[in-house]
């Protein structure tokens, strides 16, 4: 009983995991292109969200087409971001570049807040379930699994297979010895970092499909932790390591806490929290370039 | 003698200011909670800039040491109330216990995260409130998520009379006790050798220890200094002065935000400038809480970006290199 309870929510932790990997693909793309630690990471995912809930509820368009919206405004708030304070902090000490970040997250959280208010929101889109024998998975889930997936496998074609990619990872490799050979640098710099918000922000929308009343504009917090776990699983500078790191932390999440469940005394769900911070300073003690060793 | 007076005359604008504040709060009517909050944020200031300001480490999890402090008094006061004959002996033994803890959490975090550098370090360091706050909920340490009130224990221990006297005055004034006590310690950092293997540290951590400075055991006397005066500050301005703990509240991220925009304001790594960053933060919230309730932070997120951009150096950190060759100088670091 109690194996069955755990396998089944393993396979839940693989569906939340694929989400927690895209949605952690961002940051490492901004942290190995750039050098900056996006510590307002959260707080672009919650704009994501909110888009998903304003499209679905006020403008009755389905969540799918917000993923697009949601990309495209993203990419828009770090181009943004990136001329107006970033482009100057890129040389600075690290204490600017992440006060910087976290400023930012604060003031779309306080802007988002301004506009929606700070209860609690959720929509409700309902396109059926599917039985896998041991659990059952709403097709809204399985949807934003593949789509995770998709996304995820779209990038590494951009990164390998565009010119733009390979400029990128000419900068990442030697950006002196990139600019020495034409490389527009200034240029790679804010679409890495417009790209990375991009796929942070739609990440928010494939989020919601997990949590159905959780749509607040403090929601961010929680999921930098997480991301910061996830992404230093994966090596943090490497957004496929950063995917598969979402898979492994959403295996360890959605297991511990059955196991958790099972103790007298205690809440499961704090202590899964607790969990993720251990792990976190476990990995950068232990094996700081990531599980994958940074590939 | 007069050497050793010199040394410590930057110390006169401090403390002015701090006499300035408490004599203010004191003589006029209706001002001594605005003075209450302001000695807070100069003093949250002058501790965070002990080890912020002098290494350059961004510590995001800095509140868990307020947090931590703020237990240590709450597990004094409920656990002693009913032992005969120590009465105000327990407010003493919660600010030894407040000590000890921060002092425990500062060595467990900084044996970890003082090994990393930079944005790893700050990534280290984002969770521990969260983490410590998450661990006393789920295994229910404490009273977990339901938290602590001692409000008749405190009145139990000192008399209803004492223990009102104590949260709206004599907390405060412990506060600027212990902003004083910071301001004296940075300044005796900055002029013995920890300042300046500090500020090489700062500069360059990889020159640092070629030359042969020990940056790691710098690194941590400036942490664990800084956590000290953070557990205090938390037993002092939030256990005394409103008895009951929550978890949620004494780990919120928020106070560590509002530490590093008073030390950024003022000025990072100078003496002067948490006071003035203490003092701009605290009366533009207070007039902004006032006229514009509840959008403080949506005024305050872009002035950050604003300062990091433009004025790196922060308001003390200007008026150094304006005033670089006057006499004035000799008061500003």
């Amino acid at each position: 009983m109690v194996l069955e309870q755990l396998a089944g929510n393993l396979v839940q932790g693989v569906v939340l995991g694929s989400v927690y990997g895209m949605a952690t693909m961002g940051l490492s793309l901004i942290f190995g292109v750039l050098r900056v630690v996006n510590v307002g990471h959260g707080a672009f995912m919650m704009v994501g969200a909110f888009i998903a809930l304003w499209f679905f509820n006020f403008l009755g368009i389905n969540p799918v087409i917000a993923i697009l919206a949601a990309f495209v405004i993203g990419m828009g708030l770090g181009f943004l971001f990136y001329y107006t304070a970033m482009s100057r902090l890129i040389k600075a000490p690290e204490l600017a570049t992440l006060l910087a970040t976290f400023a930012m997250g604060v003031l779309l959280q306080e802007i988002v807040k301004l506009i929606f208010g700070s209860e609690f929101r959720g929509y409700n889109w309902a396109v059926g379930k599917i039985s896998l024998g041991i659990t059952v998975l709403p097709n809204t889930k399985l949807l934003a699994c593949v789509g995770s997936g998709v996304i995820a496998i779209l990038l590494y074609l951009w990164v390998n297979k565009t010119r733009a990619g390979s400029a990128m990872r000419s900068v990442v490799e030697d950006s002196e010895g990139a600019r020495v050979c034409g490389v527009n640098v200034g240029g790679v710099y804010a679409l890495s970092f417009a790209l990375g918000i991009g796929l942070t922000v739609a990440s928010g929308v494939l989020l919601t499909m997990f949590i159905p009343v959780g749509i607040n504009p403090y929601m961010g917090g929680g999921y930098t932790l997480k991301a910061f776990v996830i992404a230093v699983l994966g090596g943090l500078a490497s957004p496929y390591g950063a995917f598969f790191g979402g898979l492994v932390f959403g295996i360890i999440e959605n297991g511990s806490y059955t196991l958790f469940a099972l103790m007298e005394g205690v809440e499961p769900f704090a202590l899964t929290r607790f969990l993720s911070f251990v792990i976190l300073l476990a990995i950068l003690l232990i094996r700081p370039t990531g599980l994958l060793g940074g590939k | 003698m007069k050497k050793q007076i010199r040394k410590y005359s930057p110390l006169i604008p401090v403390y002015a200011a701090y006499l300035f504040l408490f004599l203010i709060g004191r003589n006029l009517p209706g001002m001594w909670q605005l003075v209450a909050m302001l000695l807070f944020y100069c003093a949250l200031g002058q501790a965070f800039n002990i080890f912020l300001g002098m290494t350059g480490y961004v510590d995001f999890g800095y509140v868990a040491f307020m947090g931590v402090g703020t237990y240590g008094m709450a597990l004094a006061i409920t656990r002693l109330a009913n032992v005969e004959g120590l009465a105000t002996a327990i407010i003493v033994i919660g600010f030894v216990l407040a000590l000890f803890m921060s002092t425990m959490l500062s060595i467990a975090v900084g044996a970890v995260a003082l090994r990393l550098r930079g944005a790893y370090f700050a990534i280290a360091t984002i969770g521990v409130n969260e983490g410590f706050r998450f661990l006393i909920e789920g295994a229910k340490i404490w009273n977990g998520s339901e938290g602590i009130i001692f409000t008749a224990q405190l009145n139990q221990i000192l008399g209803r009379e004492a223990a009102s006297a104590l949260s709206i005055f004599w907390a405060d004034v412990m506060v600027l006790v212990l902003a004083a006590l910071a301001a004296f310690v940075t300044l005796f950092y900055m002029r013995s050798k920890i300042g300046y293997a500090l500020t090489a540290l700062r500069e360059d951590e990889d020159a640092a220890k070629v030359m042969g400075i020990n940056v790691t055991k710098y690194k941590i006397i400036a942490f664990i200094t800084s956590a000290c005066f953070a557990g205090l500050l938390g037993a002092s301005s939030w256990a005394l002065k409103t008895p009951y703990v929550f978890p949620p509240e004494v780990f919120e991220i928020h106070y560590t935000i509002e530490a590093i925009i008073i030390v950024l304001l003022g000025g990072a790594g100078t003496l002067l400038g948490p006071v003035a960053g203490g003092l701009i933060y605290g009366i533009s919230k207070y007039y902004l809480s006032v006229f514009l309730p509840g959008i403080q932070l949506l005024i305050f997120a872009p002035i950050i970006i604003v300062i990091i951009v433009l004025f790196p150096e922060g308001v003390v950190g200007m008026l150094k290199s304006r005033l670089k060759d006057s006499t004035l100088a000799r008061f500003l670091i």
